[in-house]
């Protein structure tokens, strides 16, 4: 084009505040915590390297940490079937209506929008059993024993309990995008199997589920990089309790780092994380690529 | 002329089963929500003997009323506001002008800073939080305004970066060409013909900063410890006291306070905010 969009100086002025300031608060602490995960430090004093004996401990030694990675691993599986099975269920309902399409869309995107400490307060609230919260009132109302279930202080109830909250909070996201994917489906396409005589049902999982499915691929896939670092809603609603039964990865490093003061330590659990999100990451450009090609 | 006949009256039955099924998840969606500004005008007493999906049984203000002038809501209002208006304009300027450069300047490397800025899309911000503490403690920056925005900023800009950078693929080279020849300089060329049509990103860009940041807590609960720098999300948990005694109605009139300001935003401007986030799909 023109010599002016080629000029060095033009480029970097454009360019340059935004690529400093990203790599040095993001980017650069990324590689710190690489770097300081072969590393025992408390911040304090020196630090001292010991190889890969942080992981090891992690791996071997650390009570808490493979149950913290499974119920990662379940977190995970749940916000796919919230956030994925649930907003696409949502989305398949709301395209079969005729009316009230717009209003019920809003109102299902509103979680989304509200802070996750808001959200946390009350649920705190609608699932209390001092005094007996909503949840367990109308529970109450169909046997009452079921107005003493402790939802967020039970062991396995409170994993399930944060995955639902946080699905509530971001299911409308995902119906958002499956909706304009469902509508996005050629008429002709939809016309033509109608005339074929497939019901509406058959219509769904043969045509529309297939011609979108590279959208619910991809999308699964960033529900995946978005669960594995998980952190706001287990670590306000429960505060990874009772014990660390519904604590996550993250809340487990920031933990280990902020409370515990073993940054060294810390460090080794963060690095984990990040390499299961790059990972993710690569699968999602390959998805994403491949979703390109085939349009 | 029968089969016809009930084939619709099974259309119209599965009709009315969608339309209740759906009606039913949206009262559980938007219930929470109605039980926050209900429960913001119950007394103490309502909350200790009424069963809570009672009504508030007179509009009881007070919660209200001590909120705004007995506690620190105003200050984190306050907060909030300079926090979230300081990180819409560093991150629209950032943005825009990194988007220009990699959609519209021609060197080798656009794509690849391009991916090298939606990596950050997929980073767990957690991880960065340490390091960043240390770093801004030797120079200073925990406990001020700066070590809350500059961070927000830095890591809104993936997600901006990304929306912006697919709104100026769309924006005609013919425009730009013209106004070059015409002997415009880059910087002219940027602020008077680009911004001035990149109006609806800015709007689609301010508007999700605005609600990211005014929602997000763990910047200003990492790196501030005073309640002179705290935010609204942080002032919710004010009322909640030692040995699990929480302020019911005062909590539930902070909430509502807190999330009126998004929800407004939503109402008004919610078409611009819903294509942001659906196209991004990703976590602030």
């Amino acid at each position: 084009m023109n010599s002016l969009f080629r000029k060095k100086s033009t480029i970097f002025t454009f360019l340059g505040p935004a690529l400093l300031l990203y790599s040095l608060v993001v980017f650069v602490p990324i590689i710190w915590s690489v770097y300081h995960s072969f590393y025992r430090w408390s911040g304090l004093g020196t630090k001292e390297y010991i190889g890969v004996k942080n992981f090891i401990q992690l791996f071997t030694a650390d009570r808490n940490f493979w149950p913290v990675f499974s119920q990662t691993f379940i977190y995970t599986g749940l916000q796919i079937t919230f956030q994925v099975g649930g907003g696409l269920a949502l989305a398949i309902l709301l395209v079969n209506i005729q009316k009230g399409r717009s209003i019920l869309q809003a109102i299902f995107y509103i979680p989304v929008i509200i802070s996750s400490v808001a959200i946390c307060q009350i649920f705190g609230k609608l699932l209390s059993v001092s005094p007996v919260g909503i949840v367990n009132e109308l529970l109450g109302f169909i046997n009452s024993d079921f107005r003493q279930i402790q939802w967020l202080t039970t062991p396995k109830l409170s994993l399930l309990m944060c995955a639902m909250v946080e699905g509530y909070k971001t299911m409308g996201i995902y119906m958002v995008i499956f909706y304009s994917a469902l509508i996005s489906v050629p008429h002709e396409l939809v016309e033509a199997a109608i005339i074929d005589g497939t019901t509406s049902f058959q219509c769904l999982i043969h045509i529309k589920i297939p011609y979108i499915q590279h959208i619910i691929l991809a999308n699964t896939v960033l529900v995946l990089n978005n669960s594995f670092r998980s952190f706001d809603i287990p670590f306000l609603l429960t505060s990874g309790g009772p014990g660390t039964t519904s604590e996550l990865l993250a809340s487990f490093m920031y933990k280990k780092s902020f409370s515990s003061m073993q940054y060294g330590y810390g460090s080794s659990i963060a690095t984990v994380i990040v390499l299961i999100c790059f990972s993710l990451a690569v699968l999602y450009m390959k998805v994403f690529t491949s979703e390109e090609n085939s349009w | 002329m029968k089969s016809i006949h009930t084939k619709l009256r099974h259309l119209n039955l599965l009709c009315i089963f969608k339309f209740i099924v759906l009606i039913t998840l949206a009262v559980i969606a938007i219930y929470p929500l109605i039980y926050t500004f209900l429960a913001a005008f119950k007394t103490l007493e309502e909350f200790q003997t009424l069963p809570p999906y009672y009504l508030p049984q007179s509009l009881y203000w007070n919660n209200f009323i001590e909120v705004v002038t007995k506690s620190n809501l105003p200050l984190y209002f306050g907060n909030s506001l300079i926090i979230t208006l300081a990180v819409d304009l560093g991150v629209v300027i950032l943005a825009t002008m990194a988007s220009f450069a990699i959609e519209k300047l021609d060197f080798r490397y656009n794509q690849h800073i391009l991916i090298y800025f939606l990596l950050g899309l997929m980073i767990p911000i957690q991880c960065c939080l340490l390091p960043l503490y240390l770093m801004f403690s030797g120079i200073h920056l925990t406990n001020t305004y700066s070590g809350v925005i500059i961070p927000q900023i830095a890591f809104g800009l993936p997600l901006s970066i990304f929306l912006c950078t697919k709104f100026y693929k769309f924006l005609p080279n013919e425009i730009i060409e013209a106004s070059v020849i015409d002997g415009c300089t880059a910087r002219q060329l940027f602020f008077k013909i680009v911004v001035p049509m990149s109006q609806n990103i800015i709007l689609t860009l301010t508007l999700l900063r605005t609600v990211f940041c005014w929602n997000d807590f763990i910047f200003p609960y990492t790196f501030t410890n005073s309640k002179r720098l705290q935010t609204v999300t942080l002032g919710i948990q004010d009322f909640i006291g030692a040995y699990g005694y929480t302020d019911w109605g005062k909590t539930f009139a902070t909430v509502s306070l807190t999330i009126i300001p998004t929800l407004l935003l939503y109402f008004f401007l919610g078409k611009y905010m819903v294509a942001g986030m659906s196209e991004g799909s990703i976590k602030g």
